[in-house]
């Protein structure tokens, strides 16, 4: 409990601070980028992400993931 | 007609020339698409491990924008795999025998080998649907949904996540439910936590034909906009499952205290099924930093998980595109991978000491760490975006069935 309060009190913080960050309207051409989209190749994530759950402990973090498996 | 709607016909008209014009000027390089048309991906994976699994996964994905900004998306991915998993138990230096998950047959492991079973064989078809929902100028919904089946094994889930622009559009704040339900259906049946394996000649100690697990998880995250040629995304997830956690296909290894076998049940070996708790709470936290460098992407991630089964793990996962001209990139990519184990990971038990509550012998709950390296090529021919990766990953840890070494191919065309 303590540590979701510290998170929280840390990302309202985080936000606060980022009003000064960022660019305007007309500055955005770079950040259109398709290259630069937060995940520009979806197909390689799923596969990675399928590859890795089945082989790891862990998963996720990203984004909700594709499904469950046996990966036996 | 009056002139008014006169000349808004004729407005219409000269914009539809307009647009004509300008769809021949750019149409004819490339496929351009309107916002009325589907885009498709279809992508193809090898995977193969030396000695162990092999994978093959076609996979094809649609994606469509409306007038109103939603999307619309499917995807569907087929997965046939073959080869030999390790079954859980030590390796040894004498020869051992395992009786196939089904209870009828065997499969016999030489002195000093990694015990793998080579009656492994599945194929699994999961299709999953994404809608994007506008709300306002700000705001929007993603929904998602995907229903996976294997043999043995069925998973259906959903999620929701609202997403909220703020700082003129710098920061986006989201939140999103996921839900999941399994089912279990193993050969043979649910193997009794802790019962030994028997030979194939007996029968199997076996209990209920399916079992089940729900995974509930709520992630919370913010991207930032850093300035024109950065962007940073941070995300934490908290996710509880229970119910059926055990691999109903592992075993652990119960040898005597000098480390050799113990023969029983026509076996010359004792190997009790794995237990493992029935409840897990993961939580994560993920930090994603993009860049544009002078011509170039560059992207940087780091997750940290940890659990209530003692699992913690660091992973660090970059990409650099190097964009060679408009139609070519080459893109490597580095992803490192630690993990410390489960409190309940043994890999193996003597039978000296009392059977512990929880154990498995499952070298993914060990400790370990995995390397991925690998590059990616893009490039456009015929007017369509096609890509191919070849990747190496080695996992190591403590005992040897953790070493593994895998190829990764990828195959990617855009339509």
């Amino acid at each position: 409990m303590k540590f979701i309060t510290s998170a929280l009190l840390l990302s309202v913080l985080a936000v606060s601070g980022c009003s000064s960050l960022g660019v305007k309207p007309w500055e955005r051409d770079i950040l259109a980028r398709e290259d630069m989209a937060l995940d520009n190749a979806p197909m390689d994530s799923g596969f990675d992400d399928h590859i890795y759950f089945s082989k790891e402990a862990s998963s996720g973090g990203k984004s909700f993931g594709g499904g469950g498996c046996g990966c036996n | 007609m009056n002139s008014k709607t006169k000349s808004k016909l004729n407005n219409k008209s000269i914009r539809q020339s307009l647009t004509t014009a300008a769809g021949c000027l750019l149409g004819a390089t490339a496929n351009a698409q309107s916002a009325d048309d589907w885009q498709t991906d279809v992508a193809l994976l090898i995977y193969n491990e030396t000695d162990r699994v092999s994978a093959f996964e076609p996979a094809v994905s649609f994606k469509k924008t409306f007038e109103d900004d939603s999307v619309l998306g499917f995807k569907f991915v087929y997965d046939a795999l073959t080869g030999a998993s390790h079954n859980g138990a030590a390796a040894s230096d004498q020869v051992q025998t395992f009786t196939a998950p089904s209870g009828k047959g065997e499969y016999e492991i030489g002195s000093g080998e990694v015990p793998l079973d080579d009656t492994f064989r599945d194929s699994r078809g999961n299709l999953s649907i994404n809608y994007e929902q506008p709300i306002g100028r700000f705001n929007k919904m993603l929904y998602g949904a995907n229903v996976s089946a294997e043999h043995d094994f069925t998973s259906i889930g959903a999620s929701a996540t609202y997403l909220q622009d703020i700082n003129q559009r710098n920061t986006t704040l989201s939140a999103g439910f996921s839900f999941e339900y399994d089912q279990i259906t193993p050969e043979g049946g649910i193997p009794v936590a802790l019962s030994e394996m028997r030979a194939n000649s007996l029968t199997q100690i076996r209990g209920a034909k399916d079992d089940t697990r729900t995974l509930s998880e709520v992630m919370f995250g913010v991207t930032q906009v850093i300035d024109r040629y950065t962007l940073m995304q941070f995300n934490y997830g908290f996710a509880q499952s229970s119910g059926y956690h055990s691999d109903p296909y592992k075993v652990v290894s119960v040898l005597d205290a000098n480390g050799d076998l113990i023969m029983s049940n026509g076996l010359n070996g004792t190997y009790i099924y794995e237990n493992r708790p029935d409840s897990r709470t993961k939580q994560s936290l993920y930090a994603k930093v993009k860049r544009y460098m002078g011509g170039d992407v560059a992207d940087i991630s780091y997750r940290f998980m940890w659990d209530d089964w003692d699992v913690t793990s660091h992973t660090i996962d970059t990409h650099y595109r190097f964009n060679l001209n408009s139609s070519w990139y080459i893109e490597p990519h580095v992803r490192y991978y630690q993990q410390s184990e489960a409190d309940f990971y043994r890999y193996s038990l003597t039978n000296t000491q009392a059977t512990p509550e929880f154990v498995t012998g499952d070298y993914r709950l060990a400790n370990m760490t995995a390397t991925t390296i690998g590059a990616k090529l893009g490039f456009m021919a015929g007017g369509y975006a096609n890509s191919v990766r070849l990747e190496m990953y080695q996992q190591s840890g403590d005992e040897s069935p953790a070493d593994l070494d895998a190829l990764i191919l990828q195959y990617n065309i855009r339509f």
